[in-house]
Order: C-alpha cells, then sequence, then structure tokens
C-alpha cells in the first residue's frame, strides 16, 4: 500500500482496517526501554485499539443510530427504583432489627469524661494537639511566637492548602497508581497521615507514650509512602510487560 | 474475574449482615459493653441455641467465603494453568 510509505502523516481516519506495524511502531527493546511517560504511552494504547474498533465498526454493515444515550424511561428509572429501593429496604431491615439504642439525657452540668468530635474530625482536632512542635524561640527569650492552640489552628490551614494546590502540582493524567508512583505514594502518605493524626487526637486513651506516639505520627506516614513507592516501582515492569502483550497481540512486532 | 470479585463480595456482606443482626441480638448484653463480641445469656431456648450456631457459621463464612473467591479459586485457576501448559 503506498499509504504505508507516508508514514508521518495523520492517522488515517478513512477507516481502511487495522493499522499494520509501520516505521512508527517501536521494537520490544524501544518498548521495553522507555519507562517515562507511562500514562502518556498507556493512553496511546487505548487509543489506538478504540481507532481500530471505530474502523472496524465503520467497515461493518452494522448500522449505527444516532443514540447520545438511554430514555430516562424505562431504562434509567428501574435501575434507580431498583437502587432505590434495595437502600430503603436496608433502612426499614436495619431499624427493625437492630433498634437503635436510646441513652440516657445528656447532663448539662457535668463534663463527660471522652471529649472528642466526630470520628471524621478527627485529624483536624488532632493538629489542634500540635502543641509540643511550636518551638520557643531563643530571640524572644524562650517565648513561642503564637500560641499552641493558635498553632494548632495555623496547622489546619497548612494542611487544607496542601490539599488545595495538590491538583496545581500534578493534573492526574494517570489512571493507575501503577503510571505514576511517585504521586501514588503521596496520596498514600496523605491517606496515612490522616490515619496517624487521628490516632494521635485520642492521645489520652491510646496506650503509649504521648512523645512517642507524636513521633510515630510523623514517621509512620513516609516509610508508608516509601513503601508504597518501592511497590509500584516494582511493579511497573509487569504493568509494561500486560501492555506490550495486549498491544503485540493485536499488532505483532517486525 | 468479576464475577469471582462478586461472589466473594456477596459472601462477605450478606453473611455479615446476617452475622451482625445476630450477634446484635446475642452477644450484645447493653450498648455501653462490648457490643457484637459480649457473651451471650446462658439461659436460652432451643431456637437461640440454633440461632448461636448460625451465628458462628455465618461469620465464618463471610471470612471463609471471601477467601475462597479472592485468593482461592484464582490460585486454583492459576495452579491449573502452570500444570496444564507444563
Amino acid at each position: 500500500m503506498a499509504d504505508d510509505e507516508h508514514t508521518d502523516d495523520a492517522a488515517r481516519t478513512d477507516g481502511t482496517g487495522i493499522v499494520p506495524p509501520d516505521d512508527e511502531t517501536p521494537t520490544w527493546r524501544e518498548r521495553k526501554e522507555r519507562t517515562t511517560g507511562l500514562s502518556r504511552l498507556t493512553y496511546e494504547y487505548f487509543e489506538r485499539s478504540r481507532r481500530e474498533d471505530q474502523d472496524l465498526r465503520e467497515e461493518s454493515d452494522y448500522v449505527e443510530r444516532d443514540v447520545l444515550a438511554f430514555p430516562v424511561w424505562p431504562h434509567e428509572l428501574i435501575r434507580n427504583l431498583a437502587l432505590t429501593s434495595f437502600f430503603v429496604g436496608m433502612i426499614f431491615f436495619l431499624a427493625s432489627t437492630l433498634p437503635p439504642h436510646l441513652g440516657a439525657p445528656a447532663n448539662p452540668s457535668q463534663t463527660p469524661s471522652i471529649i472528642l468530635p466526630d470520628w471524621y474530625l478527627y485529624w483536624s482536632f488532632g493538629l489542634l494537639k500540635l502543641g509540643p512542635l511550636n518551638p520557643d524561640l531563643a530571640i524572644l527569650g524562650g517565648e513561642k511566637l503564637m500560641a499552641d492552640r493558635t498553632y494548632g489552628v495555623v496547622a489546619n490551614l497548612v494542611v487544607v492548602g496542601f490539599i488545595a494546590i495538590v491538583p496545581f502540582l500534578n493534573k492526574g493524567s494517570a489512571r493507575r497508581p501503577v503510571e505514576q508512583p511517585f504521586w501514588a505514594s503521596v496520596g498514600v502518605m496523605g491517606v496515612v497521615f490522616a490515619f496517624t493524626i487521628s490516632v494521635y487526637s485520642m492521645k489520652t486513651h491510646v496506650p503509649l507514650d504521648s512523645h512517642l506516639l507524636l513521633d510515630l505520627t510523623f514517621l509512620v506516614p513516609p516509610i508508608a509512602g516509601a513503601i508504597a513507592y518501592a511497590v509500584l516501582k516494582t511493579m511497573r515492569e509487569g504493568y509494561m510487560y500486560d501492555l506490550n502483550r495486549r498491544y503485540y497481540k493485536l499488532r505483532p512486532p517486525k | 474475574m468479576a464475577d469471582e470479585f462478586a461472589k466473594g463480595l456477596g459472601l462477605l456482606t450478606g453473611a455479615g449482615l446476617i452475622w451482625m443482626v445476630l450477634a446484635g441480638w446475642y452477644k450484645t448484653p447493653s450498648f455501653a459493653g462490648s457490643q457484637l463480641t459480649g457473651a451471650p445469656p446462658s439461659d436460652l431456648s432451643m431456637l437461640g441455641e440454633a440461632a448461636l450456631i448460625l451465628l458462628e457459621s455465618m461469620f465464618w463464612l463471610a471470612i471463609f467465603g471471601a477467601l475462597l473467591f479472592w485468593v482461592g479459586v484464582p490460585l486454583g485457576r492459576e495452579l491449573y494453568a502452570k500444570v496444564n501448559s507444563e
């Protein structure tokens, strides 16, 4: 075919079937040695196979209709009714089999022994207890720059601020952790830190020395992140192998 | 693969739900004490004894059912494929 000689042209869109291996098709060795831009490579693989599917469809005599979506009735509504019925039924089932406990009314004149917010706010409560990290500055004669409680509020701002800038540091083009081990391990570090700082927030109830617990709070997340990074880095070769096998099933190497 | 995952998940959640309800009935002496793991009352009727047996069996079904479909079946398939290819 004359087309194969002009491989620098743009991708053919006339639906001429499966693309044969051309000069742009990398060899086994080139693919094996390529370790950067893995998310881009994955995208290229799936995009090529998607285009091949499209070409095959266009070649066949199957008549495609212009269907933008499924109609609400009956498709969507039946599905939503099924899901809704399941969850409503589950609420009835649990409410009837395990009725909730009704405790004694709260006594406003007595401080409870355990003072904790709801569990999903433990991390923020733990950040308020970072007083030991608040440095006493020699220049101020051993005074602290700000009160411990102010320091805790600022720690909240730092954490929320970091979470807010992550999307600007990494656009998140990877679809799987194995494609970007570094950012995946940053995520693991964040999740583990959310857990350890939550445990630290109930430090009076944890049977550990509070200084040791504070150290662990900040030591465990980087360790977990490093382990995740090592594991994902190791998994990359197997991931590349699978991609290559899928690729060469469609397009045998020269 | 997805089928095995769904079967394991179904066993884990289904058997776990029955276990949770029965443990809430028979192994939760009070709200303040140990929940779902407390000691069952000693003076149980025959129905209660049967429920205790069902409770224990549901607990292990949830664990081993999930293990069977998530670990056992894939492992067996891998081994079968390996043996067959040699």
